[in-house]
């Protein structure tokens, strides 16, 4: 069996499973093959340990901390930088892995040979998915040992872990799919990525000081008694705030310190009546799953149309 | 013989620009059908709508009886499409390249090694099995590409310039390999500028320009249709004014022209009408005069005069 070769050999269950989406497993061949993905991954992993090494340096040598009276507030913050950068790779990666997932077939001009294929494109959308997803999970995966730190140190509970990682997920996944929506409806790669980070950069900076304008009308209709108006900027608030990955992170931990649940909570209004919410990463969940669907649709369409019209312009002979 | 590809008025037009206009064309199954024309013909236009990836303006297009606008799946499963470049995967390897395809047009996991395997010898690419597509010759691409339509086992290969910027050797692999595809009982429907490859391994040929189908039939229909008269050039000893008098009133011919002595022989270059008995008649009746013929043959009309003849150099 040594001298048989590669494409002779039956492949083991999990590289059956992946066999089942073509495009997934090429993109996951050439991702992964050689050095480069080997010291990408070592070099995140390097930069992530100096980050938190630096924070928790910075930290001893401007508090008089011991990690048996101040861990659970190193743990907390070691835990929290860590979620933030991860969040904010994930918003910035994740488009990058797919916004020339279809634009770079067109470049290559492999495009043609792909919808000549009996592959349907909803194959071809969901392959792209998986294989940038697969990868911003291993990124996700590297981390978690520094994730684990706070664990060490205390201060940060399961269950926060946990949802740490349920909206990175959510956000890779959601991020990635408008990635390949403009990919798949854009000739090139540049004019993908543009209209991605455009979309990355609205929903990330610009909802946020949007939140922040209706937590602000919220305050001061509070402060002047309209108890109806600032029971509706807190529901506005958290719905944008539901919009935002970083937002729902910081607002849904700030909601379990504050004793709220991990699903439900209440907020009290000026007035001392109690409003019930739900915490923001539920929202933020059906929010991307929604922005998920709609792109994977759009992309197919979008797809689907180039072979009606053709991509191919009247002088390519 | 029952046609596998018929167009049907096929137009395709990008808004003001009529790329093919009515084009009505039909390929015998089993034939080497080399589709000629100009830059900017509508060759590759027609590629395009008969393999599905451009939808006709107006008229139809059957492939293998499925038509291209109805049955797109079904046609795509009976072709092998090589456009006229080879797209490349960057960091995937020559097997990992056929696997793919294969996988893409539904082919079972555990059929896919041994497939591997048969397409690499067909093409002769076996040893490099193991190398990077990126690193292989063009000529290499090109075999790699056409082993890649081959993965399905399609009933028909439509290739668009497929020996385009090969080198000699590579272009004479390329046309044997086309050959040999035939003779598996394949189709083959290409576009192509090398006339010569045309005239050496097509059962038949269409003619595109401006966007219409000029003509099409076998080489040889195609000769007589276009250039119905024979040319002969006698080379007799001795005076050429008298003979040329004698040949002048021949009922079949329509010209006799003086021609530049050949080493001081006396050359006649005659025009006439009519099939291999006329020309034979004429050898007769030259012999029977008592002209003393030395040489006596007739000009090859090869497809350059053929394509010239049939074409304008317009391009639409």
């Amino acid at each position: 069996m040594a001298d048989q070769p590669e494409y002779l050999t039956p492949p083991s269950a999990l590289g059956a499973f992946i066999r089942r989406n073509p495009v997934a497993l090429k993109e996951l061949r050439g991702r992964m093959r050689g050095a480069r993905a080997f010291v990408v991954l070592s070099v995140y992993a390097v930069l992530m340990s100096l980050f938190t090494l630096i924070l928790y340096g910075t930290y001893s040598a401007s508090q008089a901390v011991t990690l048996s009276t101040s861990g659970g507030v190193i743990g907390k913050l070691i835990f929290g930088a860590v979620v933030a950068i991860e969040l904010f790779l994930v918003c910035f990666i994740s488009p990058a892995f797919t916004s020339g997932a279809i634009s770079g077939e067109r470049e290559r001009q492999t495009f043609d040979l792909l919808r000549t294929t009996l592959l349907p494109a909803e194959r071809i959308v969901s392959g792209k998915l998986i294989s940038a997803l697969a990868y911003v999970l291993l990124l996700l995966l590297v981390a978690v040992p520094l994730q684990s730190l706070a664990f060490l140190m205390g201060g940060v509970t399961i269950e926060e872990v946990l949802l740490s990682i349920w909206i990175l997920i959510v956000s890779a996944t959601g991020y990635a799919s408008v990635g390949v929506f403009f990919s798949a409806s854009t000739q090139r790669t540049l004019n993908a990525s543009v209209l991605t980070y455009a979309f990355a950069l609205a929903v990330t900076v610009a909802l946020p000081i949007g939140t922040a304008i209706l937590a602000a009308v919220g305050a001061a209709a509070g402060a002047s008694d309209q108890v109806g108006l600032e029971a509706l900027m807190i529901y506005g608030t958290y719905l944008l705030a539901a919009t935002n990955p970083i937002a729902t992170a910081v607002l849904t931990e700030v909601n379990i310190l504050n004793n709220g649940g991990i699903f439900v909570l209440t907020q009290s209004l000026s007035n001392g009546t109690n409003v019930p919410l739900v915490q923001p990463w539920i929202p933020y969940t059906l929010f991307m799953a929604f922005v998920t669907v709609v792109m994977v649709r759009l992309s197919v369409r979008a797809i689907r149309r180039a072979s009606l019209e053709g991509d191919t312009q009247p002088d390519a002979e | 013989m029952a046609a596998i590809i018929e167009t049907h008025n096929l137009t395709k037009r990008y808004k003001k620009v009529n790329a093919v206009t009515d084009l009505s064309l039909s390929v015998d199954e089993g034939a080497i059908y080399g589709f000629v024309g100009p830059n900017g013909a509508g060759k590759t236009t027609t590629m395009h709508m008969l393999t599905t990836l451009l939808q006709p303006t107006s008229g139809e297009a059957y492939v293998a009886g499925y038509s291209v606008t109805k049955n797109p799946r079904d046609v795509r499963r009976v072709i092998g499409y090589m456009p006229d470049f080879f797209g490349v995967y960057d960091d995937m390897k020559v097997w990992e390249y056929l696997d793919f395809f294969a996988a893409c047009y539904d082919i079972p996991e555990g059929e896919r090694g041994p497939l591997i395997r048969d397409l690499l010898e067909l093409v002769e690419l076996s040893h490099r099995a193991e190398d990077m597509v990126d690193g292989l010759s063009r000529g290499m691409k090109q075999r790699l590409c056409l082993a890649r339509t081959l993965a399905h086992d399609p009933q028909v290969l439509i290739l668009d310039e497929p020996a385009s910027g090969l080198d000699p050797r590579a272009r004479i692999e390329i046309r044997e390999l086309l050959v040999e595809l035939a003779n598996m009982g394949k189709t083959i429907f290409f576009s192509t500028h090398i006339l010569a490859d045309v005239r050496e391994i097509c059962t038949q040929v269409g003619i595109i320009e401006a966007g219409e189908l000029v003509m099409q039939g076998s080489v040889e229909e195609m000769q007589r249709q276009l250039i119905p008269h024979r040319e002969i050039i006698v080379t007799i000893l001795g005076e050429a004014a008298p003979v040329k008098e004698r040949l002048a009133i021949l009922p079949n011919v329509d010209a006799v022209d003086d021609m530049k002595p050949d080493g001081g022989r006396q050359r006649i270059h005659v025009t006439l009408r009519g099939e291999d008995e006329e020309v034979s008649g004429l050898l007769a009746e030259l012999v029977s005069g008592g002209v003393p013929v030395l040489h006596f043959t007739e000009e090859t009309r090869d497809l350059e005069s053929v394509f010239m003849r049939a074409t304008r150099g317009i391009v639409s």
